[in-house]
């Protein structure tokens, strides 16, 4: 019987294999990390966003390597946050990639919550970036999504040569079309885009200014309580788009990664148009991290090096018409110019939009 | 001593398990709005978020603006429901199909109404499309999203209109007939024979009616999040905006502390005007 065990067990140590310790992966061979990843043979990816379409696009890396990814569903971007901290003190996680906004990694302590650092190791890692959206991953996230929000326009009905761009001309534009700008406060970030991005300008602050505290911001409330008439709140950054679709308004403000989702899906025609006007709107990105205590770090690790790579991130350009977080990759997808990709600003700089927008809930939606 | 224990024994499963958790909801929404049990950080015994959350101009539209959705919604249903619970008093010729017609709004989901009611009234929709037909209009409309909540007004009393019918109609049919004759033969009129007779006699199915729409009412989600106004909010939606956008549970305990506040006390005081007015009526 013994013999039996005995037997039974070196069969099975066989069988596992060599197991890596964590911090040797960030050491070994990359050829080392893609066998370790297969033996762990499966992971869990918590993102928040396009879930069914991931999990699309994942089937690419479970055929490549032959590692089951799990998508679970998530419904906002603080679940997978909470979660994350939650389970902080977990001697083993259930997440093993994690996506975030770019700005969370300024709010986690990145250094003890994420595995790393991880983006040396990766084998693109010339190509891409720890900072995005306001945020440094101090190497132990990258970024993986670049979005953009711009100005949305129904192309049949407004002149190209029309288009405001500066904060004068969209007040004269306002006024030549009244109830025919429509935008959101909350449930999505394009509008805060645009209040944040308005609210600057009529502060006459510069995007690369330094400011030591939050100026008076009631110039803001007064410019938009002037016109409260001549707009439109919607609902969200998909009613937003809908009611533009649908002839309500002329201009809204919208991601441009969900405008093409959206066109690709044929659910918004393809007569709407997105422009970055030289006011600016918010541009940003998400990241991915490994969190210290994830069961499937190397399998993690590799789909990082997956998902930021250049094939990837075309991939993703093509699909969702992101600004791709390779500078390899392909970006010809994309709704956006390079060209109008300058006018694109910050979420934090140089005032925070969360000084912004909750403030003109309170001044302006509420007054 | 055996037969009250009996008794206890035999509430315990049901009245137990709705005091137990009625009593757990309570308790941690009380405390998380006093600092308690937080989640994002130290739990500290402190008023800060009452205060942070009083001095909120949004805190105080959505409290109003829920309490006037619930009285509005629960004081129409109940008005619309009593006439057609007087008529189908006495059965007649296709009474059966208009008393199934009034409670199909029970087989559809609030939010499944909510969205279908959206995309009748949006801006190229159904309503629009038609007056527009008819010439009555010269350009679509802004319905959708209407400022003063009309829309989750008319959604609210189409889905508990039926509520409020069956409620009714149970009382109304419990009316003798001995009683409505002899007031007719003592020469009183129909508005006399119902502020007289059937008013004070159905007073309590009223009172319920209006108790239970109103509390389902003063917690709507569904209907304000598709259907509401964007620029002011529910208490529900705000309770959820406050910890979804915001990270904040203690404001968000606050609110709900709020809501049940607001439905109880606002039952009550619907109770009592019910009561009051009823014995005006009577004279």
């Amino acid at each position: 019987m013994l013999r039996k065990i005995m037997l039974a067990a070196t069969t099975a140590l066989l069988s596992i294999g060599p197991v890596m310790a964590a911090d040797d992966l960030l050491t070994a061979s990359w050829d080392d990390v893609i066998a370790q990843a297969k033996q762990e043979g499966e992971l869990n990816w918590y993102v928040w966003y396009f879930q069914p379409e991931f999990r699309e696009q994942v089937r690419v890396f479970e055929d490549l390597y032959g590692i089951k990814v799990n998508v679970p569903d998530v419904t906002s971007g603080d679940d997978v946050k909470n979660k994350l901290l939650a389970e902080a003190g977990r001697e083993v996680g259930d997440i093993d990639v994690i996506a975030l906004g770019g700005d969370a990694a300024n709010t986690i302590d990145v250094t003890k919550v994420f595995y790393g650092p991880i983006l040396p190791v990766l084998p693109e890692a010339g190509a891409l970036t720890d900072k995005i959206n306001g945020g440094d991953g101090q190497g132990y996230a990258v970024a993986y999504w670049g979005n953009q929000t711009g100005m949305a326009y129904d192309s049949n009905r407004v002149d190209v040569a029309t288009l405001p761009q500066t904060l004068d001309e969209l007040a004269a534009w306002i006024d030549a079309n009244p109830g025919q700008l429509g935008f959101n406060y909350e449930k999505g970030g394009s509008g805060p885009s645009f209040i944040h991005n308005i609210a600057r300008n009529i502060l006459g602050i510069a995007p690369d200014a330094v400011i030591d505290a939050v100026p008076d911001l009631a110039p803001v409330w007064d410019w938009f309580n002037a016109r409260e008439d001549k707009f439109v709140i919607t609902g969200s950054n998909a009613d937003s788009l809908t009611r533009l679709n649908s002839g309500e308004f002329l201009m809204v403000p919208a991601w441009e990664d969900m405008l093409f989702s959206l066109q690709t899906k044929n659910e918004v025609g393809s007569q709407i148009k997105l422009y970055v006007p030289d006011w600016g709107m918010n541009g940003g990105g998400n990241i991915v991290a490994i969190p210290a205590n994830a069961p499937n770090k190397a399998a993690a690790l590799l789909f990082v090096s997956w998902l930021t790579s250049a094939d990837t991130q075309t991939a993703f350009n093509q699909r969702f018409g992101t600004a791709p977080a390779n500078s390899n990759a392909d970006s010809s997808k994309a709704l956006v110019s390079a060209a109008e990709r300058a006018n694109t600003r910050l979420w934090t700089m140089p005032i925070n939009s969360n000084d912004v927008v909750p403030a003109f809930i309170e001044n302006v939606v509420q007054d | 001593m055996r037969r009250t224990l009996f008794v206890l024994l035999l509430l315990a499963p049901g009245l137990g398990l709705v005091l137990a958790f009625v009593s757990l909801v309570l308790y941690v929404a009380v405390s998380q709005s006093f600092g308690l049990y937080n989640l994002g950080g130290d739990s500290v015994f402190s008023l800060a978020h009452w205060q942070a959350m009083l001095g909120e101009r949004r805190y105080w539209r959505a409290l109003q603006y829920s309490a006037y959705i619930a009285v509005t919604a629960s004081l129409l249903a109940v008005a619309l429901a009593y006439p057609v619970a007087l008529l189908l008093r006495k059965p007649f010729r296709g009474s059966l199909t208009l008393s199934a017609l009034i409670k199909a709004p029970l087989l559809v989901p609030g939010l499944v109404a909510a969205f279908l009611f959206v995309n009748v009234i949006s801006y190229h929709g159904i309503v629009n499309q038609l007056m527009l037909s008819l010439g009555l209009w010269d350009a679509p409309v802004r319905l959708q999203n209407d400022k003063n909540g009309y829309g989750v007004i008319l959604l609210q009393v189409w889905k508990q209109l039926p509520f409020a019918f069956l409620l009714l109609s149970a009382a109304v049919q419990a009316l003798p007939d001995a009683v409505l004759l002899a007031a007719r033969d003592l020469g009183a009129g129909p508005l006399d024979r119902f502020r007289k007779v059937v008013l004070p006699l159905t007073a309590g199915a009223m009172q319920a009616a209006l108790v239970l729409i109103f509390i389902g009412a003063a917690g709507d989600f569904s209907f304000q999040a598709v259907a509401g106004p964007p620029s002011v909010d529910s208490l529900a939606t705000l309770m959820t905006s406050v910890q979804s956008t915001q990270g904040d549970w203690n404001g968000a305990a606050v609110v709900a502390v709020t809501l049940m506040a607001l439905s109880l006390f606002g039952s009550a005081a619907l109770a009592i005007l019910v009561r009051g007015a009823t014995r005006l009526a009577r004279g």
